[in-house]
């Protein structure tokens, strides 16, 4: 039966099943047994200290530990509390829990999945506001998650821990408290599958995570203008182009929205998957609405000249359709 | 503690250094004929590997480096796919995709050689990890040079087993005992202001010791208190032992295999017989694996795409 609840709290509602349905998944980080985090909260008192742990403030060593533990069997999550740390930690990250599958032949896997808090807060200044989804999703051997909303947080994660593979899920500092209609029972979510969020004819706009949600808004603000489709393909990797694709050939217009560096990211990304495979349905050029390779500043008003936003992306659409 | 080393054992010590030495002799000689790249020896360090693994059960957890023949012989590891991996082939342990620097053969426990210096060690807390939430008695053995030492995920991952009192001993070879080299370079800073690396031990809280690395029935010793502290669930240990780099021969004072035979002679566990019988066996199982490496196929050009994930759930 479906109940409003957060994000947060459906992100602790798939650890707290996972966590019930088998012993070998453990979750550990900095803090993640204090009563007060609401995506770990009661999970201590549930299932004890040794599988819900307290690791010192040594990103190295407790993703690491995590890499381990799931070679020799374990099912591990581990909370990073900011993506943004993970910068600390990146040989653990991008040798060994990434690559180590392939460089082995496929002998070991790493059935880990590493959580981290993403995304700009509102004066979080650029070492607690970045996304960096698009530094993981550029090395091979990670699943790339990055959850919308309530629903799609508990189901996408759900999935993640079964995963056999690294997945990193991306969860939007500012989704935290958002609340949506969620199944009290268990369920996944299928990963490289997008949702359609909005269904449109004159232009399509994908987007990931939060900017999902402004991405919503400026369609619904243009409804009486433009017909705009919003596509969240969910997951980056595996992305589902043949859901961006399709919707190209029908709108013949995109527009890519991303918190993230425009540089190389994944706005690049899509960009080229529908220049190089759907081209020939393209009306107009492809425009992005990213971070323009700018450190985010700690003035709010600094920091809101950079972030991408609804009137943004209402900008860029208008743009695309004129 | 009090350890008698049993002459069965004495024999099993020196076998595994002759193993150890043997094998790495046969990759001296496919590099020399051209047949296979560039590899990392850890010739020297042989009583080391031999006097830990000594300790370990198969479901025993090894972490090694950039030079782990020895770790990786010691634990058990397939020759033949190992030496298959080596020269890049497809029946090695990781299919041709690791090569020498990132060989795992999980069946006894051998959780992976690694390129990056220090790299092995905070995973290595993982397997230690997961033997204490399974309540296991099994340990997990972290090797590491004198140069990873100092790398900030070790120090880290010192801190952190410390904390969580995990099963497993860090075991740090150092290679550049008296001045200190870097692959073979004298270098003018030094890499360590101490002279002992087990010296950090008790800034983390937990048990330490050094000794000489060539002598092997000191390293059982050393490493058996270790080890049974571990497995006690008194929490982990960091061990160093001083090695020399050496070559194929056995000529060196510092040669743990030259002077544990001449130790075994003069107490009679060991015979000339015996010593042509031990080796004699050791170099057929190499000569073995070698020929399997040769006679093994490339891989399909089509297997480059593989592998990047595992399938199914």
């Amino acid at each position: 039966m479906a109940r409003t609840i957060t994000y947060a709290e459906a992100i602790c509602e798939a650890q707290r099943d996972a966590l019930r349905n088998d012993p070998d998944v453990i979750l550990f980080g900095e803090n993640v047994a204090a009563p007060w985090r609401p995506s770990t909260k009661g999970l201590k008192d549930e299932f004890g200290k040794e599988r819900v742990r307290d690791a010192p403030i040594t990103e190295t060593a407790f993703i690491g530990a995590g890499v381990g533990a799931a070679i020799a069997g374990m099912k591990p999550i581990v909370e990073l509390m900011l993506i943004d740390f993970g910068l600390v930690a990146m040989d653990q990250i991008l040798n060994q829990m990434a690559k180590t599958t392939y460089m082995t032949g496929g002998n070991i896997n790493v059935p880990m999945v590493m959580r981290a808090i993403y995304g700009a807060r509102g004066g979080g200044a650029a070492t607690h506001s970045e996304c960096l989804y698009g530094v993981y999703a550029h090395m091979p051997g990670m699943k790339i998650v990055v959850p919308s909303n309530p629903y799609d947080a508990k189901g996408l994660l759900a999935t993640a821990i079964k995963d056999k593979n690294p997945v990193v899920v991306f969860e939007h500092s500012r989704l935290t408290n958002m609340k949506g209609e969620v199944p009290e029972e268990s369920y996944e979510i299928p990963f490289g599958v997008a949702n359609l969020v909005r269904e449109g004819s004159d232009v399509t706009v994908v987007a990931v995570g939060k900017m999902v949600n402004e991405a919503a808004r400026a369609a619904d603000e243009l409804k009486d203008k433009v017909s705009v489709e919003v596509i969240d393909p969910r997951t980056l990797v595996p992305l589902d182009e043949e859901a961006i694709l399709r919707s190209v050939q029908k709108t013949g217009r995109l527009v890519v929205v991303d918190e993230d560096y425009e540089r190389c990211g994944f706005s690049a990304e899509v960009a080229a998957i529908v220049a190089e495979k759907g081209f020939h349905n393209l009306k107009a050029p492809v425009a992005r609405v990213a971070n323009p390779n700018v450190p985010l500043p700690f003035n709010k008003e600094l920091e809101k000249q950079i972030l991408p936003d609804t009137e943004k992306i209402i900008r860029a659409i208008k743009n695309v359709v004129k | 503690m009090h350890m008698s080393i049993t002459d069965s054992v004495k024999l099993d010590l020196y076998r595994a250094m002759v193993r150890i030495r043997t094998f790495e002799n046969g990759i001296r000689t496919l590099m020399n004929e051209g047949k296979i790249g560039h590899v990392s020896f850890y010739t020297g360090g042989e009583a080391v590997a031999a006097a830990v693994s000594a300790h370990l059960v198969k479901e025993d957890q090894i972490g090694s480096t950039h030079r782990p023949m020895g770790h990786l012989v010691a634990k058990g590891a397939d020759l033949k796919k190992m030496m298959a991996e080596i020269a890049a082939k497809s029946t090695g342990t990781n299919k041709g995709k690791g090569g020498a620097y990132h060989i795992f053969d999980k069946e006894v426990g051998a959780l992976g050689a690694n390129g990056i210096v220090g790299g092995s060690v905070p995973m290595t807390a993982g397997y230690a990890l997961r033997n204490q939430i399974k309540k296991t008695d099994n340990i997990a053995i972290s090797y590491f040079g004198e140069g990873a030492s100092n790398q900030g995920g070790v120090q880290e991952t010192l801190n952190l087993a410390a904390c969580w009192k995990l099963p497993m001993v860090f075991v740090c070879e150092n290679s550049s005992p008296e001045e200190q080299t870097m692959l073979g370079h004298k270098i003018d800073y030094p890499q360590l202001s101490i002279s002992d690396i087990s010296l950090r031990a008790p800034a983390y809280g937990m048990s330490g010791g050094s000794g000489n690395g060539w002598e092997v029935e000191k390293v059982y010793k050393i490493a058996g208190e270790a080890v049974e502290r571990a497995r006690k669930g008194d929490g982990p240990t960091l061990l160093e032992f001083k090695i020399h780099r050496l070559n194929a021969d056995e000529d060196s004072e510092y040669c743990p295999i030259k002077c544990y035979r001449d130790k075994l002679m003069m107490e009679n566990v060991l015979t000339e017989e015996l010593d042509e019988k031990i080796r004699s066996e050791e170099a057929a199982e190499v000569k073995e694996a070698m020929d399997y490496a040769m006679g093994s196929p490339e891989p399909e050009p089509i297997e480059a795409f593989d592998d990047i994930f595992v399938e199914g759930n």
